[in-house]
């Protein structure tokens, strides 16, 4: 469960959020729209702590993010998947070793590594084009790559940043596919994106942020059974 | 276990900006194994004239040049005759140029500059000062060189050497740090992307942090085997041979070879370019990398 209680952040005198109050339940999928600069990408910011709010208490699970020392956001981040527009893939490394490269240096073992991202190129369907450069695979594949990596650890919170952004409209749609079905296993997903059509196709619950305020929410909807702890 | 494993993975990532460092490696190892020869070499010159000075007390020989006038088998006879010296040998000019000229194959163009010597044993070390003032006041005599004037020349040196040497040696590790933070700068830059996702995916610090130090770290010790290697490879072939060519001219000989002492220099050496270096990193990441 996300929690977001009248969280500002100020960039000099620009309010990129102001005053926001939101909760998002353990197993939900909401998409977060607005315009560029709306703020989305600041509230994405705040919840993998990139960024630290000015004013109002932020609180993933239970671990209270405003005031998370310094030393322990690698603990919070090891949490949650981040996925990003850019794809932000090693050029030089194969899809495989794109997925395994953050958890070799989490200190796992060969077996697990293994396994593990199997797993996750498998969910995404890209298994047969693991040893692949990024270079060899299209904006779709390298994108379901970001997603194999960020959900590799099995976190219990995506974070997607426009996921969509550079990517053509029946390929968005097939990453929003994707996103659901990750969700479908229990996995809270919160996603950005200004993709209008995608969001009225998905029919999930939209939180719409303009000028860093909350100017409309569809409503959580409650997804019984999974718990984020 | 999980620990182990990050190390050696920490440490495959280091190889790897080692590698993407190319030919940079190279000059930086090259300036930083200056700098510590030179500090490992004035440490050991100074040790060296320490331990000289400290024997110089107990010396029971002392040389006399001669003037070109005088006719050494008189003067030898006549310090022979006192009664605190044990033996007086005579290093005609002509033999002590036979042997320079053998050992360094040269030809009798200029002539012999060199002087007839006398090298006085006497019997107990503290009769020296005695012997040399009686030998001072015999005439032929061009110079003595004995143990307490020395004494004073190699402390001047020695002073001289030392400062000057940590002098250039301090010049040479700044301009050396400022070559580790730069190359460490260029290989975080490049690595911008692997750092970032890194750090959002919850790695620890030093798993980040830590191939750029040990890159550093092995610069410096990389740095210190040369540099151990170029003061070795010196003292063996270099200072060793001229010393012992000149062995016949000189009252005192420099001896490097002071066993645990170099062993200790030698760590010193290491050290410092472990220290050197690996701050140097660890600083640069301090200032570019943002966990």
């Amino acid at each position: 469960m996300i929690k977001l209680k009248n969280v500002t952040k100020k960039y000099g005198s620009i309010s990129a959020l102001d005053n926001v109050n939101l909760e998002i339940g353990a197993g939900e999928i909401a998409l977060i729209v607005g315009a560029s600069g709306a703020g989305k990408s600041t509230l994405m910011k705040l919840l993998y702590r990139e960024e630290k709010p000015d004013e109002g208490q932020i609180v993933i699970g239970n671990i209270d993010v405003s005031s998370l020392s310094h030393t322990k956001v690698p603990y919070l981040r090891r949490r949650m998947g981040i996925i990003f527009q850019d794809f932000k893939l090693l050029p030089h490394k194969s899809a495989f070793e794109n997925v395994a490269y953050a958890l070799r240096g989490l200190g796992a073992e060969e077996y697990e590594i293994q396994k593990r991202v199997s797993g996750a190129l498998k969910l995404v369907g890209l298994l047969d084009r693991a040893f692949n450069l990024p270079s060899e695979l299209s904006g779709g594949e390298q994108q379901r790559v970001g997603i194999a990596r960020a959900i590799v650890q099995g976190p219990p919170l995506v974070i997607a940043d426009e996921p969509t952004g550079n990517l053509d409209p029946q390929t968005s749609f097939e990453i929003f596919k994707l996103l659901e079905k990750i969700a479908e296993r229990g996995t809270t997903i919160l996603i950005s994106t200004h993709n209008q059509q995608i969001v009225q196709q998905f029919g999930k619950r939209v939180i719409t942020l303009d000028k860093g305020e909350v100017v409309a929410d569809s409503g959580s909807v409650n997804v019984p059974g999974f718990s984020y702890n | 276990m999980k620990e182990l494993r990050i190390i050696w993975r920490t440490l495959q990532e280091a190889l790897s900006s080692i590698k993407a460092s190319g030919i940079t490696n190279f000059t930086v190892v090259s300036i930083l194994g200056v700098a510590l020869a030179l500090f490992g070499g004035v440490l050991q010159l100074n040790s060296s004239i320490k331990q000289i000075s400290q024997n110089l007390d107990s010396q029971l020989e002392f040389s006399v040049y001669l003037l070109d006038s005088a006719e050494p088998k008189d003067i030898a006879s006549q310090i022979s005759k006192l009664k605190m010296v044990d033996k007086v040998e005579i290093i005609s000019k002509n033999v002590a140029w036979e042997r320079f000229s053998k050992r360094f194959d040269f030809d009798d163009i200029a002539g012999n500059p060199l002087p007839n010597t006398l090298h006085v044993n006497i019997r107990r070390p503290q009769d020296l000062d005695v012997v040399v003032n009686e030998v001072k006041k015999l005439s032929g005599i061009e110079q003595i060189s004995y143990a307490p004037e020395l004494f004073n020349g190699l402390e001047r040196v020695r002073s001289i050497l030392f400062s000057f040497g940590i002098l250039i040696t301090f010049i040479l590790a700044a301009g050396t740090i400022t070559i580790v933070a730069n190359t460490i700068q260029l290989v975080i830059k490049s690595k911008s992307l692997e750092i970032e996702i890194l750090r959002l995916v919850g790695v620890d610090d030093w798993f980040i942090r830590g191939p750029f130090i040990f890159h550093g770290i092995f610069y410096g010790v990389l740095s210190a085997i040369f540099a151990i290697l170029f003061l070795v490879i010196f003292q063996k072939f270099v200072w060793n041979t001229f010393q012992s060519s000149f062995h016949t001219f000189m009252p005192v000989t420099f001896n490097f070879d002071s066993g645990m002492e170099l062993g200790i220099i030698f760590m010193i050496m290491v050290l410092t370019g472990i220290l050197v270096c690996g701050l140097s990193s660890y600083a640069t990441t301090e200032k570019y990398i943002k966990i």
